[in-house]
């Protein structure tokens, strides 16, 4: 065996030309343009939604200054730019997740029917330099267009604001924008496997908008719906006054619920990146404010579980035989 | 018989229980055109999947250019190339640029100097800058050729190459294949249903019916045989189902 075949020349090649042949396809940058925009939609909402409370404070603050009582009273609107990104970082989990499904398919599908499978596996390369092209490729696709949504909306949000992102904000972005290209890799790796493994493409990309669907909007959602916390505006203790200690107490008797509930929760690796992601922005109000280094190191498991997801499909792919009789059909 | 450069040895294959080739074994020797004739499902297109390594034999094995399929695909890989039936590379891309990418993964030296070259041996420097997407059939089976010649392969393994071809690409195509075998020495392996293009580009033959192997010669010694053209005919349709239908009727 030659040394030569070990090096990743194979590699680079076929990534960079599934990143060109992407590029030139209309289809890819339509929905990364939709996800640009449908998150750029929700950042304005956001935005619109705090402006208006601030407007209401404002009303609300004059009018008790024109009767001459204090405006102490009432609190004023936080105002934390990175909690704007909720509405795209949602758009990222599920529209994100969607397209990662289609560039998957794309990849496969492409070179069945074409018949260039037959043609790359008759050239002096190995299964795994394959797959780890398309992985590639598809990584680097994923980065540089969630990269252009979020370096956007960034942006936007600076000018917006009016007074600007700080490094620590630009950086917080940076991770999300990180963890965001292995989350949608999942999801690549998942439509990619189903496509160049199932006897009909389609049918592989039913099958993976179905885990998708499961995923994506059922697991996480049957997780919040069942957590009572959600159901009350400001949380049901929190409303009912209950302090902490009651809580936990009360909580006991729901130990065997919490843990079904939870674990509904876990086995989505959307619910992994909306964990995560919320606590680095500071959307999720207990980490507002709070330095990145604690956030990371608290929100780890969550980080693992997204990074063993997208590792152990990888491993899957790499390990996974190609049967000859499904390379040319499309 | 001079040095064969296909050492076919009992070769099988099985799928889903059901033989498709059977104890398949035959040489080819180095610098022949073979033409490989069977009905359809006789097992031609498999038989050329596991000798260009993207199918493992159930049983047996073979030697191309004195690799083992078995044994060492990837230099099986260096030594062949392959036009599959209806290929059609990449839309997107220009005919240089598809042709790059499959020297580079051929590890071709100088792969811009080496893509000229075979544009330009091929007749077809015309196409070079243009995307393959408003390609016709004829053009495409160039390209698809051009690819499989651009690492100077010993064995050219071509499945139903004039498939869908008009008379005059047919002809084009002909004179291809008669060229990389006389001017590069090239062995070509060619699948095909066309009993005429055998006669007019083939320097032996072989028919497969059923996975088995049923006729085996030269050319020269089957019309010294048989005569014409037509008798080639007759002999294909006699070793074939059709033909032992008809005979029993």
């Amino acid at each position: 065996m030659s040394d030569a075949l070990l090096v990743p020349g194979p590699v680079r090649t076929l990534a960079a030309k599934d990143v060109r042949d992407a590029l030139r396809d209309r289809f890819i940058l339509i929905v990364t343009a939709f996800l640009g925009l449908a998150a750029t939609v929700a950042l304005v909402t956001g935005a619109i939604a705090l402006r208006g409370d601030v407007a209401t404070y404002e009303a609300a603050k004059a009018t008790l200054l024109a009767i001459g009582k204090s405006a102490d009273a009432i609190k004023a609107p936080e105002f934390y730019p990175l909690r704007l990104l909720r509405g795209a970082i949602e758009q990222i989990e599920i529209i994100g997740a969607a397209i990662a499904i289609l560039i998957g398919y794309r990849s496969a599908a492409s070179e069945r029917g074409r018949q260039t499978l037959a043609l790359i596996f008759t050239r002096p390369m190995r299964g795994w330099q394959f797959v780890a092209g398309k992985a590639l490729a598809g990584l680097g696709l994923l980065a540089g267009g969630l990269g252009l949504v979020l370096g956007g909306l960034a942006l936007v949000l600076h000018l917006m604001s009016g007074i600007g992102l700080t490094a620590d904000d630009l950086l917080r972005i940076a991770v999300v924008w990180a963890v965001a290209v292995v989350y949608t890799a999942c999801f690549f790796l998942l439509g990619f496997i189903l496509t160049l493994h199932m006897k009909q493409p389609s049918h592989a990309l039913l099958v993976a908008f179905a885990v998708w669907l499961v995923l994506v909007l059922i697991a996480p959602q049957i997780g919040d719906t069942l957590d009572p916390d959600n159901q009350v505006a400001g949380g049901v203790f929190k409303q009912l006054s209950i302090a902490k200690p009651d809580q936990v107490q009360i909580m006991k008797g729901f130990a065997n619920y919490e843990t079904l509930r939870d674990g509904i929760e876990q086995a989505s690796v959307t619910k992994h990146f909306e964990r995560l992601s919320f606590a680095v922005l500071g959307i999720k109000a207990t980490y507002t404010g709070m330095p990145l280094g604690p956030i990371l190191t608290q929100m780890l498991a969550n980080l693992v579980w997204i990074l063993l997801t997208a590792l152990g499909l990888g491993a899957l792919a790499l390990a996974l035989p190609l049967n000859p009789d499904r390379l040319a059909i499309a | 018989m001079p040095e064969p450069i296909l050492s076919l040895r009992r070769l099988c294959q099985v799928f889903d229980g059901v033989a498709v080739i059977n104890d398949l074994t035959m040489d080819i020797a180095k610098g022949e055109v073979f033409g490989f004739l069977g009905h359809n499902g006789a097992g031609k297109t498999t038989t050329i999947q596991m000798l260009t390594t993207l199918a493992r034999p159930a049983a047996g094995t073979a030697l191309v250019a004195g690799h083992d399929i078995c044994t060492d695909p990837l230099a099986v890989r260096r030594a062949i190339g392959y036009v599959p039936e209806n290929v059609r590379l990449y839309d997107s891309l220009t005919a240089t640029e598809n042709l790059l990418f499959f020297a580079r993964l051929s590890g071709v030296p100088a792969p811009q100097r080496r893509v000229r070259e075979v544009l330009d041996l091929l007749d077809c420097t015309y196409l070079a800058g243009r995307r393959l997407g408003g390609f016709s059939k004829g053009m495409r089976q160039r390209v698809g050729l051009a690819q499989a010649i651009l690492h100077n392969p010993s064995v050219l393994f071509l499945d139903e190459p004039t498939s869908g071809l008009d008379p005059m690409g047919i002809r084009m195509l002909r004179d291809l294949i008669l060229r990389l075998n006389a001017e590069f020495g090239m062995t070509i392996f060619m699948n095909t249903h066309l009993i005429s293009e055998i006669a007019k580009t083939c320097t032996s033959i072989a028919v497969l019916s059923h996975g088995k192997l049923v006729f085996h010669d030269r050319i020269a010694a089957v019309t010294a045989r048989y005569g014409d053209d037509t008798a080639l005919e007759e002999l294909y349709l006699s070793l074939t189902p059709v033909g032992r239908l008809q005979e029993v009727a």
